[in-house]
């Protein structure tokens, strides 16, 4: 029997890939679960196993080719397998392919959905609506001129019966949501002008964005366009902390710890966000609710070739330092390597970005959205300040912390930061403390 | 906290009243209504059930006066005659009938009926005969009356039962011989073809250019034609300027006029009964009726209006429509009122009934138009039966085919038009219609055809 793989949801509303690479070919036997082909969506790149077991008959898209969920891009020989009891699941609990009308021709939406990571699949069933939607017949003419695909459109007629009113209000909501697709056309114009005054003599390249790029891009304009940001600055002395850090590099060295000032400085942070747990929050405008969130996952911003990821440390308020530290190594080397999975890209609560491993001094950090607050943090560098009426040679670190405006005022900015020097200066304190 | 006796008090107890408060009792609500008379209000007492039960009779009598025509012999026409208060106790005993078909509706529903004046203290109490009671939720439908223009004369007629409304009509003690009808809307018509069938010598007098303004066009003067033809005089373009014992002194075409009558019937319109509800400061339209939204809601915060008193549609079934709507609302459901396939029936000889829009108002509202039109001569039923008079044209958009408009004249339009409403409550279209398989020989059938030739030809013609 020939089975036709269509590309699953793996969910985060992601509704394409890139083949990257093929880890099949064609006549390769197949075991159900094995990985079959390495996809990049606009998350993470992600190896596809097969949910069922068979000799491979096609490869429908060549590596670098871009596949929608619902594609069906490889098809398997399943004769060989007899394997009763899942005919039998099929049979009860029927997967049935939800066909829905588009404007351009029909997207067969797979109803299977895995999960991005490797482990297996869970077969989940999603519930179809297979059931002739009620419509009056002007209805359905006119969803089918306007494009609309009428099952998505929630009737106001007696028993919920989808009237063409009901059909116009829906496509009407439709051209709002595509309104700011016109600006685009309007930025992209006037690309077109800067094509023409450039092609006397000058050039330019077209770089099609990658989709982490997209993703990137997307999540800046919504965080910088919807949170107010404020940012405070502050200088830290951290001679102390270099000094007790030092002291212990060597030894955790041997056990392969690089024992750095991150995670001294999330502790500190952490500190701080149970002291003042609005910076561990979301606002939640549509009802006017600030979410605080009693648990502390951090978001470290890590630069890598592809660009910019942020994976997250979970329950970081529940780790040592020196767990910390080889969590940072660890999920800062998968995300360069590119083998972290989605999951672990996903539900922080406060992000960290250090800028300063690269060089930067002060920074201006764009909240990771829905976030509430992100801490910025520069290259540690000596500095002479004013101690005891001296002049010394310091080391300090210089941190931005930016918040959203709307939910926090600028003196529990203060407050923050001066939980951070309190704790940063004295790394007794902070041990005591954290 | 006050602990309100009853969820629902309806002012009220006509066909929106009663109806709203057995579908609030239905869905759980503790209600009263609130009757100064006899339930069933003026539709059931004095309107559309004993208005029908006469022409019934009278039609009746038309056909027996017609039926040698058909070969029925040992009918004296020089004999027959009629007995008008047995007509009277005919019609009496049928609206009884349903009136304590309400009593019994209200025991089996539990809805407590209160006999009195409602007297309106705030929006959650309402005193009759002294007693208050209290209630989180009103219901006004407490209907119309007839509006007495104030010109001279006409007040003190009306005094004197010289100028009778409709209720009074219905209670008179013999034919009149010569009435003036003052008025040509549904209501005037419809007495009108009463005492006509009846061997009155009757006067329309009215101030529109003619019978039944708001009907489609070819219709009302089908019917005015019809009427003519029996005898009625049509009086159109008159404005009426005083009631004497002269008579009605109208002005026509710039020429004053006098007519004289034994009875001067009154149907210039409705208002909204407001006694007893001054306390809420209700809301008013322009018209002096009360202003209510879609969910059937007034400017007051738990009062409703629905029926004549917000004077959407002086109409029975549009009254018991906004009674659902409103005690659905009330009971948290979402409802609301749509008037857009309201059916309208004048009880003629021949019937005629709407809904929908007319090509007019299909125009006016930018509609790209087919009319189709099917006469009920080409309709074996319809032949069969000698009451060939009559038509129907429905009227569709052209882009997907819907049928906006259907206006029907026959014999029995007021049940035909049933499924007219049926098709376009469904948003249906001309080739829904044509592919329904109706019954032969129905006079429906003319529907079918109609829409046939909404698309194409229709078959029998």
């Amino acid at each position: 029997m020939k089975y036709e793989y269509r590309f699953p949801d793996i969910g985060e509303g992601i509704h394409e890939g890139t083949i990257i690479k093929w880890l099949v070919d064609i006549g390769d036997n197949v075991n159900e679960g094995d990985s079959i082909a390495e996809v990049e969506t606009d998350k993470v790149t992600t190896e596809i196993p097969t949910p069922k077991s068979g000799k491979v008959l096609e490869l429908m898209a060549d590596a670098g080719d871009v596949i929608n969920v619902g594609e069906v891009f490889i098809t398997i020989d399943t004769s060989g397998e007899a394997d009763e009891t899942e005919a039998q699941v099929d049979e009860n609990e029927e997967i049935v392919e939800e066909e829905t009308a588009g404007v351009v021709g029909e997207v067969i939406v797979s109803s299977e959905e895995i999960p991005p990571s490797t482990e297996g699949i869970v077969s989940t069933k999603k519930a179809v609506n297979k059931k002739k939607i009620l419509a009056t017949p002007v209805a359905r003419a006119l969803a089918k001129d306007l494009g609309v695909d009428i099952n998505e459109v929630i009737g106001t007629g007696p028993g919920g019966r989808v009237m063409k009113e009901d059909i116009r209000n829906f496509k009407d909501s439709l051209s709002e949501i595509e309104e700011p697709k016109s600006k685009v056309d309007e930025v992209s114009s006037d690309f077109v002008k800067l094509e023409e005054e450039v092609s006397k003599g000058e050039s330019i390249t077209r770089v099609p964005l990658t989709r982490i790029r997209k993703t990137i891009a997307e999540k800046m304009t919504q965080s910088r366009f919807t949170i107010p940001h404020t940012t405070a600055m502050d200088e830290i002395d951290v001679s102390k902390l270099d000094d007790f850090r030092k002291k212990y590099k060597s030894i955790l060295k041997e056990e392969d710890v690089n024992l750095t000032y991150l995670p001294f400085i999330i502790k500190a942070a952490i500190t701080a966000l149970k002291i003042l747990p609005e910076f561990n929050a979301s606002l939640d405008e549509e009802n006017n609710e600030l979410i605080l969130k009693h648990f502390y996952h951090i978001g470290i911003a890590t630069d890598t070739e592809r660009g910019l990821m942020v994976p997250v440390i979970r329950n970081v308020d529940r780790k040592s330092i020196v767990e910390l530290a080889k969590a940072i190594v660890d999920l800062g080397t998968r995300a360069k390597e590119n083998k972290i999975d989605l999951s672990e890209l996903k539900g922080s609560t406060f992000s960290i970005t250090n800028y300063g491993s690269i060089g930067g001094y002060y920074g201006i950090p764009i909240i990771n959205y829905p976030e509430s607050a992100i801490l910025g943090l520069g290259r540690v560098v000596k500095k002479p300040i004013v101690r005891d009426d001296e002049i010394v040679i310091a080391k300090i670190l210089p941190v931005s912390l930016s918040y959203d405006h709307r939910i926090i005022d600028g003196a529990s900015g203060a407050r923050f930061l001066n939980i951070l020097r309190e704790l940063l200066t004295d790394p007794e304190l902070l041990l005591l403390k954290s | 906290m006050i602990n309100l006796t009853y969820d629902v008090i309806v002012i009220g107890g006509g066909p929106g009243g009663y109806v709203a408060a057995i579908k609030a009792a239905q869905l759980g609500a503790k209600v009263a209504v609130v009757e100064k008379e006899r339930l069933g209000g003026v539709c059931l007492n004095w309107g559309c059930i004993p208005t029908k039960t006469l022409l019934h009779n009278a039609k009746l009598y038309k056909d027996i006066q017609k039926s040698g025509d058909l070969g029925i012999r040992g009918i004296d026409k020089e004999k027959l005659n009629i007995d008008w208060k047995s007509f009277i106790a005919h019609k009496d005993s049928v609206v009884d009938r349903l009136v304590s078909g309400i009593y019994m509706l209200f025991r089996k529903n539990k809805v407590d009926l209160i006999e009195g004046m409602a007297q309106i203290i705030d929006k959650t109490h309402v005193e009759v005969n002294g007693q208050t009671l209290e209630s989180k939720n009103l219901i006004i439908a407490t209907g119309a009356s007839e509006n007495i223009p104030d010109l001279p004369g006409l007040k003190d007629g009306f005094d004197k039962s010289l100028l009778l409304n409709s209720r009074a009509t219905l209670q008179i003690e013999e034919i009149p011989k010569e009435p003036v009808i003052l008025g040509g809307n549904v209501y005037a018509v419809e007495f009108a073809t009463l005492f006509n069938a009846l061997g009155s010598n009757i006067t329309m007098i009215f101030n529109s250019d003619g019978i039944l303004s708001t009907v489609e066009k070819e219709m009302s003067k089908t019917l005015e034609r019809q009427l003519k033809k029996d005898g009625v005089k049509i009086i159109a373009k008159a404005e009426i300027k005083s009631l004497s014992y002269e008579g009605i002194i109208a002005d026509v075409k710039g020429k004053e006029k006098i007519y004289k009558a034994d009875k001067y019937l009154l149907s210039l319109g409705i208002k909204p009964n407001l006694s007893g509800l001054e306390n809420l400061n209700l809301k008013l339209n322009s018209k002096g009726f009360v202003e209510t939204n879609e969910k059937m809601e007034t400017n007051i915060k738990g009062v409703y209006a629905i029926g004549d008193v917000n004077g959407k549609y002086p109409l029975a079934h549009v009254a018991s429509a906004e009674g659902i709507v409103a005690a659905e609302n009330i009971m948290s459901k979402v409802s609301k009122m749509n008037y857009n396939h309201v059916p309208l029936v004048a009880y003629t000889f021949p019937e005629i009934a709407s809904v929908g829009l007319t090509e007019e108002q299909a125009k006016e509202k930018g509609h790209d138009i087919t009319i189709s039109k099917f006469p009920l001569s080409a309709n074996g039923k319809a032949l069969s039966e000698d009451d060939t008079v009559g038509f129907i044209k429905i009227i569709s958009d052209n882009e997907y085919g819907e049928i906006i408009g259907t206006h029907i004249m026959a014999g029995n339009a007021s049940d035909m038009i049933s499924s007219a409403v049926a098709i376009m409550q469904l948003e249906g279209t001309v080739f829904d219609m044509a592919k329904t398989i109706l019954p032969h020989p129905t006079s429906s059938e003319i529907f079918m055809e109609a829409a046939f030739g909404a698309i194409d030809k229709p078959i029998h013609i």
